[in-house]
């Protein structure tokens, strides 16, 4: 047991949840920012 | 433990429904277009796609089965919940840039079975559509009033009504388009609260100690990462049951007709990743309660996270982790409708009532008239309580049984209707005797079904491997996934009634149907498809 590897090991999904939430952010204003150039809507 | 007051859960619902409701104003035509309806205009970006297709697939009962998943199986537990759910999100990817590929605007799978064989082909698909959806909103309501009697004054059925009529109310004028805005915010307060609550109750319940001081509670299987029981029990059936998820349930194929096409890969890939991530994020609480020896409020593990977040959390957290779950259920019941809806109307109405002369306006109001009855059915069955395992794993076979012939069907032209009708049936009859001891597992029978079970272990990796890899790698690895699956599987699998049943709905469906399209001297065009599948608005 390496406690140093368990703590990281609970500790990475929220770090990748934040990392996921980012991507998805910046591409849904990607998506805001083109609908409004074309007169689109978002969905 | 901490319960939230009347009025703070109130106003927390109120805020989280009015919210999402005023987002659906933005969007809301007077005259919706029956396709928008259903699929939006096919060309959806990939940051609401993903995000939406996340959304979907995070409910309720995942982030409880993945905590329960941790504490019963221990270090390996949240993996054996969290990453196979998320590899069957990967795993429709290359298949539905095929459905795509050949039916570029279709808004069901079932709608895409009636072009290729007919009317009993669409009506098996829709059917079983439709069962698991109903089951899923059912699920998602019972989830919904087991967290709100738990966590304040409410009772459960107060919880289930106020639930159903908010996500009714947003998603019954727009229809898909609706669910996947609100996706977007939904899944953001979900990952804000895995985020901050995770990493709070591992601080707060003691950080690194946990482990140095409750590692003594773990047995040698629970302590083990490559444990073989949390595998044969967990991961295995699981990971068979959800890429019958992936083909059976509209709500992915759905999100796979509305985005723009060439985002598939990376839409469904993020997704893979968001999903895996949140779920097993909030899988490791049940970990970490194994390690604390906390026990689940009346030995029910489903109240192992909530019990866990009244407990340990502060009151700003705990309206966190309330809306964490109200966010995850809410979004995927909204999908659920928006799905059963799609199907009422393009497998019902378009394909069969309209009698070739579908009128847009009316398939509309189907559309909305079937939400509501729905909504009327999940608070039925969510206060009668059923037995939703059962339910689920009856689904769940059933879905088994239709993966093969559905992929199979867009991709070799020799598969017939009779082929795909008679492989679906034998497959499910086969589950049925099976799963639920109809027969007795000894001698011969026991022996055959094993052997068709390791057949069904190869047709689930070859499928992923034909996916993924093309159709020689998919066919060596089947066959060697099959080879492999026998010195364990004969005179063992007939041990794990749950894992034998499903793959034996795999390898029936595939040697059936298989079997019969060989007998077949048919050839079919597949153009046809694309030319028979159409828009509604415009045809």
């Amino acid at each position: 047991m390496n406690t140093t590897i368990l703590t990281a090991y609970v500790l990475i999904w929220p770090v990748l949840s934040a990392l996921v939430l980012v991507a998805l952010v910046y591409g849904v204003l990607k998506d805001v920012r083109s609908a409004r150039r074309n007169g689109e809507h978002l969905v | 433990m901490h319960q939230l007051s009347l009025t703070t859960v109130l106003l927390l619902l109120l805020c989280f429904y009015g919210f999402s409701f005023l987002m659906t104003l933005r969007i809301g035509k007077k005259e919706e277009s029956a396709d928008g309806y259903m699929t939006s205009n096919g060309a959806i970006g990939f940051g609401m796609s993903a995000a939406s297709m996340t959304a979907t697939w995070v409910w309720a009962a995942s982030i409880y089965a993945a905590a329960t998943s941790g504490f019963k199986y221990g270090v390996s537990g949240a993996i054996h919940y969290g990453f196979w759910g998320a590899l069957m999100i990967l795993f429709i990817y290359p298949f539905g840039r095929r459905f795509r590929e050949v039916a570029p605007n279709a808004h069901t799978l079932a709608e895409i079975m009636h072009a290729r064989h007919g009317r009993c082909s669409q009506m098996i698909l829709a059917g079983s559509n439709v069962l698991g959806s109903v089951i899923s909103l059912m699920v998602n309501f019972t989830a919904a009033g087991a967290l709100v009697s738990m966590l304040s004054p409410l009772s459960f059925m107060q919880g289930v009504v106020i639930v159903a009529v908010g996500v009714l109310s947003y998603t019954l004028w727009s229809g898909f388009r609706a669910s996947v805005l609100t996706d977007f915010a939904q899944l953001t307060a979900m990952i804000l609260a895995v985020v901050i609550i995770v990493p709070f109750l591992f601080f707060t319940l003691g950080g690194t100690d946990i482990f140095v001081e409750g590692w003594h509670r773990l047995d040698a299987e629970q302590a083990d990462f490559f444990s073989r029981q949390a595998w044969l029990e967990q991961g295995a059936p699981y990971f068979v049951a959800v890429l019958a998820y992936a083909i059976g349930n509209q709500t992915i194929a759905q999100r796979l007709f509305a985005v723009r096409e060439d985002l598939i890969k990376p839409t469904f890939i993020t997704a893979t990743i968001g999903y895996g991530s949140i779920v097993i994020g909030m899988g490791m609480l049940g970990f970490l309660a194994l390690l604390l020896g906390i026990v689940p409020v009346g030995g029910d593990l489903n109240n192992l996270v909530p019990g866990m977040a009244a407990t340990y959390l502060p009151p700003v957290l705990i309206c966190l982790f309330f809306i964490l779950i109200i966010g995850s259920l809410s979004s995927t019941a909204d999908s659920d409708l928006s799905a059963l809806s799609s199907i009422v109307m393009a497998d019902v109405y378009g394909k069969n009532l309209a009698r070739g002369k579908p009128n847009p306006k009316v398939m509309v109001w189907i559309g909305r008239v079937t939400m509501v009855v729905a909504t009327a059915m999940g608070v039925c069955f969510a206060y009668l309580r059923l037995d939703i395992l059962s339910a689920l794993v009856f689904v769940g076979a059933l879905w088994g049984a239709i993966v093969f012939p559905v992929i199979i069907s867009l991709y070799w032209d020799r598969v017939t209707n009779l082929a795909f009708t008679t492989a679906v049936l034998a497959a499910f009859f086969a589950f049925l005797l099976t799963r639920f001891s109809l027969v007795p597992l000894t001698g011969a029978i026991g022996l055959g079904a094993e052997l068709i079970a390791c057949v069904g272990a190869g047709v689930v990796i070859g499928l992923m491997g034909f996916g993924l890899l093309g159709k020689r790698a998919g066919l060596v690895l089947g066959a060697i996934a099959a080879v492999a699956a026998l010195p364990t599987g004969l005179f063992g699998l007939r041990e794990y009634p749950v894992l034998l049943s499903s793959l034996l709905a795999y390898g029936m469906s595939a040697i059936v149907c298989t079997g019969l399209s060989l007998r077949s001297n048919a050839k079919f065009d597949f153009d046809v498809i694309g030319e028979r599948v159409t828009n509604y608005q415009t045809a």
